[in-house]
């Protein structure tokens, strides 16, 4: 908060609360001039310099109009008005008598130099207001030479002022940021719900009629139509997954394996999982989409082309279970015994090793009509 | 997602039901292109199209008129959405079977639809041939499975039931023999595979989806009628 305050030269502060504090900072400053005029007015008989605090108090008077005609929020004005502050306040050692001093008499800016401490604070939040209090107190001590209790008194008013205000106007802006990013995301929400309706209504709906049409008419205008089926599908898995706040537990920790598997699908891959998420710890769940993927890779290796597969995901309650079975069509006559001594073992202890690290069991197995059944089990709360 | 896995619905329809010389059919879905498509595929395979609707509470309304024997339903309708047409109907006591037809990829609105007494769930993206044997099984009152809605129902009957059984009915439960039939749709095998891997009949196994269709759709009129229980609504149970 404190950089941005910096950097901006104007600060068009959009907060209210900022922009309350800002008008308060002009009014108060007008009230602690005439205060101040007041003060030495009234004291004017035990002045020893009048001349040169009537002087003090015109500076005082130029920048206050200075700044309510025109008002400059910057760091640098606010450093020459803390300036001129303490100047004032150590002018009074030269304008007044020793005695007078001692005494308790008040300093020439009065209660005029809190401006530049609240808007110092406001610029800078409570550190800058802390700084800016210990000048001015160092100022008043330079200047009393030996404390009275209203000086001491005075000083924690100063430090309280800079402190508390900038304190406020931290969590005032913290909050405001906080409130735009909520806002942002929600308008991002809304957005990519009113995206995924378009495309619904439209694109998908023209890309699955493409694909049933030319489904229809076999041929060359098959192919085209697996083309449009396969954007269809891509185009649906991208406009579905529309909430971030899975996106976000997935970067925090937990994973849902049925998101985490989801790029696995394809014209000959199908993911079949529950309407509910299995949420799985990150390491574990980047292990079993390893794992599938592994599984995957020997199918297309050695299932041959036309095979499809399918990779279903179940928990139980005790359970989760990853099985991954393909048709093996297209398989020519011997070449799963083959591929089973020869390619499968290779993979399979790969695949088994995975699911041995993380506590859980892989079971292969061949089907009666040419497939092979891949099952990764792993038990719940397993590490 | 994009095919049928259970090719063996693709039989003819059931002999020995009273099947009408043709069977009556409602089309409803909010886009033109689509609903003309599937009406003119309809027709041409001898269906009878008594009537076409572009929104849910149409829907609602043009089924319930006509009570066809089966509704060709989109998920995704103006006014209703697909499981509050499949809902109202049950409500409703029509006994027009419901065959949900949709591009949606949303897992959760097609399980609501089941759950509410649909039958069956296929892409629009499916072929012809898998459209129109869908429709004969839907009208012979065949669950129309895929294995991605066999995925969905295993999950619905894994999921933790609420409730401390304060009620007196007890939400039904599949068998083991039911769970293994439904994993072995869930991984794409057709009735026939399943039959000779567990030594069953055909028909045996068709009873096996048909029970778990019947448990679905009672778990979620128990629970429906839990929430009401819960909720202190007085609400009579519609399918009851």
């Amino acid at each position: 908060m404190t950089t941005t305050s910096l950097t901006s030269t104007t600060a068009l502060d959009d907060h209210v609360v900022v922009r309350g504090l800002w008008r308060g900072v002009d009014v108060y400053r007008c009230l602690a001039l005439v205060y101040a005029v007041y003060t030495v007015w009234h004291r004017r008989d035990e002045i020893a310099m009048p001349v040169v605090a009537v002087v003090v108090l015109a500076l005082l008077t130029a920048w206050t109009v200075a700044q309510t005609v025109r008002p400059m929020r910057t760091v640098r004005a606010y450093a020459v008005e803390l300036v001129i502050a303490c100047v004032a306040i150590l002018m009074t050692r030269v304008i007044d008598d020793e005695a007078v001093i001692t005494a308790g008499a008040k300093t020439i800016p009065s209660i005029w130099p809190a401006a530049a401490v609240i808007g110092i604070a406001i610029l800078l939040g409570w550190r800058g207001g802390l700084v800016a209090a210990a000048i001015v107190t160092i100022c008043i001590f330079l200047e009393v030479g030996t404390p009275t209790g209203n000086t001491i008194t005075n000083s924690v008013f100063v430090f309280l002022l800079g402190g508390c205000i900038g304190y406020c106007v931290d969590l005032a802006r913290a909050s405001h940021a906080a409130l735009t990013e909520a806002m942002r995301r929600d308008a991002a929400r809304a957005e990519r719900d009113r995206l995924a309706r378009t495309v619904h209504d439209g694109v998908l709906q023209t890309l699955s009629y493409i694909h049933r049409r030319a489904g229809d008419l076999g041929g060359e205008a098959a192919s085209l139509g697996a083309m449009a089926g396969e954007q269809e599908r891509i185009l649906r898995t991208l406009v579905s997954q529309h909430d971030l706040d899975v996106v976000d537990r997935a970067v925090a920790g937990d994973a849902d394996l049925r998101a985490a598997l989801r790029h696995i699908e394809g014209e000959q891959v199908q993911l079949v999982a529950p309407a509910a998420p299995i949420m799985l710890p990150r390491r574990v769940s980047d292990e079993m989409v390893a794992a599938v993927e592994a599984a995957l890779d020997n199918v297309r290796k050695h299932a041959g082309e036309s095979a499809r597969t399918w990779v279903l995901l179940d928990a139980d309650g005790k359970d989760v279970s990853v099985t991954i079975r393909d048709s093996g069509q297209g398989l020519p006559e011997g070449r799963l015994e083959e591929a089973e001594t020869e390619g499968r073992l290779g993979v399979s202890s790969s695949i088994k090793g995975r699911l041995q690290d993380l506590g859980g069991t892989a079971r292969i197995s061949s089907g009666p009509s040419g497939g092979t059944t891949v099952e990764l089990r792993l038990p719940a709360g397993a590490p | 997602m994009s095919a049928m896995s259970g090719e063996a619905e693709a039989d003819p329809p059931a002999q020995g039901r009273q099947v009408p010389d043709r069977i009556r059919v409602v089309v409803a879905d909010d886009h033109p292109m689509w609903r003309d498509a599937v009406a003119r595929d309809l027709a041409d395979a001898g269906f009878e199209v008594v009537a076409t609707a572009d929104d849910g509470r149409a829907a609602l309304a043009r089924t319930r008129a006509t009570v066809p024997d089966v509704l060709v339903l989109d998920l995704n309708l103006p006014a209703l959405s697909g499981p509050e047409v499949c809902s109202a109907l049950a409500a409703a006591g029509v006994d027009t079977r419901i065959l949900i037809l949709s591009a949606s990829g949303d897992q959760q609105d097609v399980l609501d639809a089941v759950k509410a007494g649909a039958l069956g769930y296929l892409v629009k993206s499916a072929r012809r041939e898998e459209f129109v044997a869908a429709v004969h099984a839907t009208a012979a009152g065949e669950p129309v499975f895929t294995a991605g809605l066999a995925g969905l129902v295993l999950g619905e009957f894994r999921r933790p039931r609420s409730g401390n059984g304060a009620d007196d009915r007890v939400i039904p439960e599949l068998t083991d023999r039911e769970t293994e039939v439904l994993k072995y749709v869930a991984t794409g095998m057709g009735y026939k595979e399943i039959a000779g891997l567990l030594f069953l009949s055909h028909r045996t196994v068709q009873n096996h989806v048909q029970n778990i269709f019947g448990k679905l759709h009672l778990r979620n009129r128990v629970e429906l009628a839990r929430f009401a229980l819960e909720r202190g609504l007085d609400l009579a149970d519609p399918a009851s």
